[in-house]
């Protein structure tokens, strides 16, 4: 029987972003499928790079903490 | 004949003559439906269900936003509502998406289908059991598939529900939705769905153009949708072919 692997563990690969018809597409990672302004997408872009930084401080300098 | 497609190519198997004739009795009347006319609108009291003579359908869910989510959609042969037989009143609308042709069937009549043939019941339980199935592989599409998967993933699926009912011969079928339905069924947007077809058009998996989609190479395809016919509950032949295992 084959084991499932971990449920809902933090994923290791980022997303990919593009830009099309002067929408920013994210793509991934898993299921991500969004399109975003140019300006929520910095925005986003910003909070995302603060959240990695606490992420980071909070576990040490891994940075990629097993949350499960 | 009304049911001509209803469950054809199936593992539940074809309908006998004698359930064919039940069921063709069981029909009040056929009507015909223009585009985007709502047939069941969310919420109120129904005493029939509809069967898909001919055309597309889809069942629809408007968000608070405003925005518009098509939460399934209906081939030729499909009881597009048979729930309703049990539930009374739905929690969607279904309504044509094309020009459709359909066939009333009074609730009172599923009444006596239940009571007077066991077999029939079985089959018309089956068919609800495949549209819950196929509710679950579209949850499954949304929560996991990226944007260029789900819009593959979906293409192969109606190439198979049409392979099923001979109105796809697994390279060509009619596929009439924009590509704001398409996000709408894959919640992308339209830049998105563009892009993703200019992709698959790219790749060389196939082409969507003016409601025509154009197989390229079903097996790519398939491979790109992660998709699996498992769900549809298609016979053997059929599911083999919907994979692109088998020549035409």
């Amino acid at each position: 029987m084959t084991r499932r692997p971990a449920v809902l563990k933090p994923c290791e690969h980022p997303g990919k972003a593009s830009a099309e018809d002067g929408v920013v597409l994210l793509d991934g990672p898993d299921g991500v499928a969004v399109a975003m302004t140019p300006d929520a997408a910095a925005q986003t872009a910003e909070s995302l790079l603060r959240a990695a930084a606490q992420a980071r401080a909070s576990h040490g300098p891994a940075g990629n903490g097993d949350q499960g | 004949m009304i049911t001509a497609n209803v469950l054809r190519n199936r593992t539940a198997g074809e309908l006998t003559e004698g359930e064919r004739a039940i069921l063709e009795a069981a029909v009040l009347e056929t009507r015909l439906l223009p585009a985007d006319q709502v047939a069941v609108r969310q919420g109120e009291p129904v005493n029939v269900s509809i069967l898909l003579v001919h055309g597309f359908m889809t069942r629809r869910v408007d968000a608070a936003d405003g925005r518009r989510h098509l939460v399934g959609g209906h081939v030729p042969g499909d009881f597009v509502d048979l729930h309703a037989y049990v539930l009374k009143k739905l929690d969607h609308d279904v309504a044509a998406l094309t020009d459709a042709t359909v066939a009333i069937v009074p609730h009172a009549r599923l009444e006596r289908i239940q009571s007077e043939c066991e077999s029939l019941t079985r089959r018309l339980w089956f068919l609800t059991l495949q549209d819950a199935a196929i509710h679950r592989q579209w949850i499954y599409r949304l929560s996991s598939l990226n944007a260029y998967q789900r819009i593959a993933h979906f293409l192969c699926e109606i190439n198979a529900r049409l392979l099923a009912i001979g109105a796809s011969d697994g390279a060509v079928f009619e596929l009439p939705m924009t590509q704001v339905d398409l996000g709408e069924v894959c919640s992308l947007t339209n830049v998105h769905v563009n892009r993703v077809l200019r992709q698959l058009r790219e790749n060389e998996l196939c082409t969507v153009r003016a409601s025509r989609v154009e197989i390229h190479d079903l097996k790519a395809l398939v491979a790109a949708g992660q998709f699996d016919s498992q769900y549809l509950f298609l016979n053997q032949q059929t599911a083999a072919r919907a994979c692109g295992l088998e020549s035409r």
